[in-house]
């Protein structure tokens, strides 16, 4: 493919409309202004307001419960939850990241430039994207804290008895199968893979025994649904004719993105109590942690 | 060139003529005032703040449905939390023995410090909120396509330095909000496979969030990450110049 290389103009890829240009000052600086003051006095008045937190001095040893980080972080605290810590906390945020830098060396097509939506069937990719990154994420959460299972039973009067248990979250797949022992401990590798860990700060290792259930709820589960679900999106609307270019694939996974990390993002937020139990925002109350108190 | 004078100057005339065409501030907006195109397109090229624009612009791109200004916005919540970041640095000791102090301090004591530390705490927040949904409005409008290439892998350098920002900042008031939030973010970055328990001691210079940590999130809030970030903003805002102003349609 070294014949795609061509070489394309550096400074300058368009000509300038010069007819359709109009002049910085006053038509952009003076929208900037109004801009920058509205922003100016709606935080003003909202920092009148509202105070900033500040809670009691840092303690080490009082543990408010929930622990929260900041709000920004509380998606990758709700991945947190339903996988392997490293997973969740570097290497999907890492290969996001970098795949989200990688965009337009995917998708290398000048065509829908310079408008919202700017190619045919867009508005409907998203959407139908967005609805399913929404709705999925929430289901698959339901699913993961056991609530789905809990509704069945105790309003639709469903069970599917003790065989079926294994069904009603990720975890539970671990706990209520009949796993062998040898399955829990399988030796795979010789020596120990943790180079740097001299600080004393790891635990026994991770690399030489493999926990095959705890390895397919941690990471295995995980990683079939997040590879998997928005792979499944794209191949579906490309099978229904949704997705044709390569834009249109981002669109798709950008959308899901979106509406899935806004859920992840809510629910850590509003919808996580003590023990990070699913519960409703008015329902969320936060102990200070008192010691010898729970 | 003739400059048509009025045949009987008013009061807001001769008020406007000695106010703009006077010595001392010819001497230094060189133009006078911006009344006619030729000064205005000088006032954009020789003024240095200004001149981070072009002198014209595509119609399109005023129209605030356009960016919604999101960029720019980003970009004065950074100039605004420099402002309130430095005069909190007046009060602020990043010392385990003071910082929770000094915050009380702050709100309490310190004249206007309350609404400094919220302005401060509410840009931080918006600013978050204003560079993802920017990020949204480049995607959608399709401007990261050639040749804006790595103009869009600039935004992403961007996005994780405010969220770094934010984050070193989250640590500073002391309180528990502020160490238990730290404490499970650290414990995040020290999930990583191989390099986590290193990443963590380097980030808190400890085993635990203390005062090394303290004294590491503040100097990396204040000084490292801002420089960071404005040596970024001012590629971000060059390349957009370079690579003929904002995208529009073939
Ligand atoms: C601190 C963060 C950022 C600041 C201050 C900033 C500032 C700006 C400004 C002022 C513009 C001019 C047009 C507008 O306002 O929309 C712009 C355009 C642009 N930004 Fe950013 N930006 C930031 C983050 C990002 C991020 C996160 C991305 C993407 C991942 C990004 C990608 C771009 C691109 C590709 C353009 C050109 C848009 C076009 O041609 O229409 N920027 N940025």
């Amino acid at each position: 493919m070294a014949t795609t290389v061509v070489a394309r103009p550096v400074a300058r890829p368009q000509a300038r409309a010069r007819d359709e240009e109009v002049l910085v000052w006053p038509d952009l600086v003076f929208i900037e202004f109004i801009a920058a003051m509205l922003f100016t006095i709606t935080l003003f008045f909202l920092s009148v307001v509202v105070n900033a937190p500040l809670l009691d001095q840092a303690n080490a040893d009082v543990t408010p419960n929930p622990s929260k980080a900041p709000w920004y972080l509380l998606n990758l605290q709700e991945l947190l939850l339903h996988m392997n810590a490293a997973m969740a906390g570097i290497i999907i945020p890492t290969i996001w990241l970098v795949i989200l830098g990688a965009f337009p060396y995917f998708d290398r097509d000048n065509e829908g430039q310079g408008v919202y939506f700017g190619t045919d069937g867009a508005v409907k990719i998203t959407i139908i994207a967005a609805a399913i990154g929404f709705f999925g994420t929430w289901a698959l959460i339901l699913w993961d804290s056991g609530k789905v299972a809990f509704f069945l039973h105790d309003w639709f009067r469903l069970s599917g008895g003790d065989s079926l248990r294994f069904l009603e979250s990720a975890r539970s797949m671990q706990s209520q199968l009949p796993w062998p022992d040898w399955s829990r401990e399988i030796t795979y590798l010789p020596f120990n893979l943790r180079i740097l860990d001299g600080t004393g700060s790891g635990g026994p290792t991770t690399f030489q025994h493999l926990d095959f259930p705890g390895w397919l709820v941690e990471q295995a589960i995980p990683i079939v649904f997040i590879v998997g679900l928005p792979s499944l999106l794209i191949y579906g609307m490309w099978r229904m004719g949704l997705v044709v270019t390569r834009r249109d694939a981002l669109l798709a996974l950008f959308g899901g993105f979106v509406a899935s990390y806004g859920v992840l993002t809510l629910t850590g937020t509003a919808f996580r109590g003590q023990g990070q139990e699913l519960v409703f925002p008015w329902e969320l109350k936060v102990s200070e942690g008192i010691p010898g108190q729970e | 060139m003739a400059v048509e004078a009025p045949a009987k100057p008013t009061l807001a005339d001769k008020i406007y003529d000695k106010m703009f065409h006077n010595y001392v501030w010819k001497s230094i907006f060189r133009t006078g005032y911006p009344n006619t195109p030729r000064n205005q397109m000088l006032v954009v090229a020789t003024n240095v703040f200004l001149h981070l624009h072009p002198t014209r612009i595509h119609r399109t791109h005023v129209k605030v449905t356009h960016t919604y200004c999101l960029g720019g916005l980003s970009f004065f919540m950074f100039l605004g939390l420099t402002v309130t970041g430095i005069l909190l640095m007046f009060y602020y000791v990043p010392s385990v023995e003071r910082a929770y102090l000094d915050m009380q301090n702050i709100t309490t004591t310190v004249q206007f410090g309350q609404l400094m530390r919220n302005m401060h705490r509410w840009m931080a927040h918006a600013m978050v909120i204003l560079v993802f949904l920017h990020m949204m409005r480049v995607f959608y409008t399709g401007a990261y396509k050639p040749p804006r290439e790595f103009n869009w892998v600039v935004g992403v350098i961007l996005l994780v330095l405010t969220f770094l920002l934010s984050f070193t900042g989250y640590l500073l008031p002391w309180d528990q909000l502020a160490f238990w939030a730290i404490t499970v973010g650290s414990n995040i970055a020290g999930s990583a496979p191989v390099l986590g328990p290193k990443t963590r001691f380097w980030m808190l210079g400890g085993f635990e969030v203390g005062p090394e940590s303290l004294i590491r999130f503040y100097t990396l809030h204040v000084i490292g990450l801002p420089l960071l970030a404005a040596i970024f903003m001012a590629v971000h805002f060059w390349r957009i110049r370079r690579d003929g102003g904002l995208a529009r349609p073939l």
